[in-house]
């Protein structure tokens, strides 16, 4: 029996630590596992016996890069409790923050994280020295949506201004009209950025994935929808934990994900896109189009094009909500404490983000539950690269572990949310 | 009339809350009101890549940060980054995006380096949360202030600052 053992001790260019175990035997691939060793957080654990003012403050702390989803998340939770309704205008401006996480998100990730696969550089750091504009343009963006997070949530990493009921301090709209050019600027780079990215070489895979996003009425979407499927689901928030569950797996610190009597499903960008291709304005769809994006993307190694696709959205969404903006009365409710359960969704760079809290009649937390978007998309990144690894098994050693890294990062995970990434290691008997 | 751009900037690297990681925080406060015209002070708690940006036209640049215990605790390193890398395994573990080596080779080969830039470096050994500087930390906070103000002889005059 021929045995061949892969092994990535860490995963470069993702946020965290793993590693990746692919046990090859007679020439096929018997097993794949990510392995997040990252320490487990004890976040939700944390929360408990905690004010429901303090939760915004606690996740946001929960990863430096998309702090706002973790807020956004929970604020919404904890209203949906406290049955706080907000106004119009704190609707828009809390639209708005998450539009400045997606810009510098997805950013940081195109043009610094996963650009390199495809041009063969071994970082961001190397391929500057050959793309330079396009390096630069990822610099512009990441600042433009960092700009967005520092006037609207106070500062740019783990921001302060969210609060349950609204905002401590709202803009008026002089503050925002300073950043509209800036917003400009970024909405043609990012579409720059996306041609960019369309040149690259992309390998023929597709995947049948079954899509999770959250689906909104109007909206692309971001804070509000139900959660839908392309298997059929239409849930509520509140439903979320009667279809989904989590377990634990020994090779990991963070919690699989799987829809009962479906198995591993994916959210994120490909996912929203697929399920929301509708939502996006036209000429955004048009875009789309022009680079070879369909109504729905299968290739993971595309999803690059999504990204790109949909910072392009949010620099034009963010344009409009600042055009509409009017100030609203009262930066926030009040919000009084009552014994009850809050559920919520929203979307984060990288996809759903559930948050669950159960507060005493004082408002203590008694209970909380977040699933992160990586820990959901673990099963189908295992997914991928038993795929990905099948398709080269015939490759060297060097080869295989940079398509398996890729693979993984084609997902943009965040193991620091999900725990935290790569060692490989390829097991061939 | 529009006011003539410092000189010179001077950025300290890290969060003051996490123990000899607010090293750099503390000769910034020492430093303050003390540097010549036509330098600014910059207190930088995180998201090292923004200092392409934050260092975007001024013509010298003088980091500190701290690092993780390699030789001695305390010992502080004086690098030109403007001739050399940050030499590997220096700088705070960091999981996350990029740190200052991997912003100083990025801004290098994007023509985007000061002309001259200078690191002090120390070695910290306690970074856990809410920790106060380890003592052969505190003590280095003067020293290092006066070779940055050694380093700072040609500018004269008081200064501004920002905190990030």
């Amino acid at each position: 029996m021929a045995t061949r053992t892969l092994r990535v001790d860490y995963i470069a260019r993702v946020e965290g630590e793993s590693s990746l175990d692919l046990d090859i035997r007679d020439g096929s691939v018997a097993g794949a596992r990510l392995s997040i060793f990252e320490p487990p957080r004890f976040f939700e654990a944390l929360l408990r016996g905690r004010g429901f003012g303090e939760v915004l403050d606690i996740v946001a702390r929960i990863c430096g890069i998309c702090p706002i989803a973790y807020q956004m998340s929970g604020v919404h939770a904890i209203e949906n409790a406290l049955g706080i309704e907000v106004e119009p205008p704190i609707r828009a401006l809390r639209r708005l923050l998450y539009c400045g996480e997606w810009i510098e998100s997805h950013a940081l990730h195109i043009v610094m994280l996963h650009a390199p696969d495809f041009l063969g550089y071994p970082d961001a750091i190397a391929m500057a020295k050959d793309h330079k504009p396009a390096v630069e343009r990822g610099l512009a963006l990441k600042k433009a949506g960092n700009e967005l997070l520092r006037l609207l949530g106070g500062r740019e990493i783990h921001p302060i201004n969210v609060r349950i009921g609204g905002f401590y301090r709202t803009p008026s709209r002089g503050e925002l009209a300073p950043i509209i050019e800036s917003l400009k600027r970024a909405r043609e780079a990012a579409i720059e950025t996306l041609r960019w990215a369309a040149s690259f070489p992309f390998p023929d895979i597709s995947c049948d994935y079954e899509f999770v996003a959250l689906r909104h009425p109007d909206e692309y979407p971001m804070n509000a929808g139900r959660i839908v499927s392309s298997a059929g689901l239409d849930i509520a928030a509140t439903e979320y934990e009667t279809r989904f569950l989590e377990r634990q797996v020994p090779h990991s610190t963070a919690l699989h994900s799987a829809l009962k009597q479906h198995g591993a499903y994916l959210v994120g960008p490909m996912a929203r896109y697929a399920l929301n291709r509708d939502r996006l304005p036209a000429e955004v769809q048009t875009l789309a189009g022009e680079v070879g994006l369909g109504p729905i993307c299968r290739n993971p190694f595309r999803s690059i094009l999504v990204r790109a696709i949909e910072i392009v959205y949010a620099c034009g969404e963010a344009l409009d909500l600042i055009a509409e903006y009017e100030p609203p009365a009262q930066p926030f409710v009040a919000a009084q404490p009552r014994a009850a359960v809050g559920y919520a969704c929203t979307e984060a760079p990288r996809g759903l983000l559930y948050h669950f809290y159960r507060l005493d009649p004082e408002g203590t937390i008694l209970d909380a539950r977040l699933v992160p978007p990586t820990a959901q998309n673990q099963g189908v990144i295992e997914d991928d690269l038993r795929a990905v690894a099948a398709a080269n098994l015939d490759s060297d050693e060097a080869t295989l572990k940079s398509r398996c890294e890729q693979s993984i990062r084609n997902h943009d995970p965040c193991i620091s949310c999900a725990a935290h990434f790569l060692t490989l290691r390829v097991h061939r008997t | 009339m529009t006011k003539e751009r410092p000189r010179v900037l001077v950025v300290g690297i890290g969060n003051p809350d996490r123990g000899d990681d607010g090293f750099s925080a503390a000769v910034i406060a020492r430093l303050r009101g003390h540097t010549p015209d036509g330098v600014h002070l910059l207190a930088r708690k995180a998201d090292p890549l923004a200092l392409i940006d934050d260092w975007d036209g001024y013509g010298a640049v003088i980091l500190v940060d701290a690092a993780m215990l390699v030789n001695e605790l305390g010992r502080v390193h004086r690098i030109d980054l403007a001739e050399n890398p940050l030499p590997l395994g220096w700088g705070p573990p960091s999981s996350h995006a990029f740190g200052l080596a991997e912003t100083v080779e990025l801004a290098r080969n994007l023509g985007r380096l000061p002309r001259r830039l200078i690191l002090y470096l120390i070695e910290g050994q306690n970074f856990e949360t809410g920790a106060s500087l380890s003592p052969a930390v505190a003590t280095a906070i003067n020293q290092i202030a006066e070779r940055i103000l050694a380093d700072l002889t040609p500018h004269c005059g008081r200064t501004d600052s920002t905190e990030v």
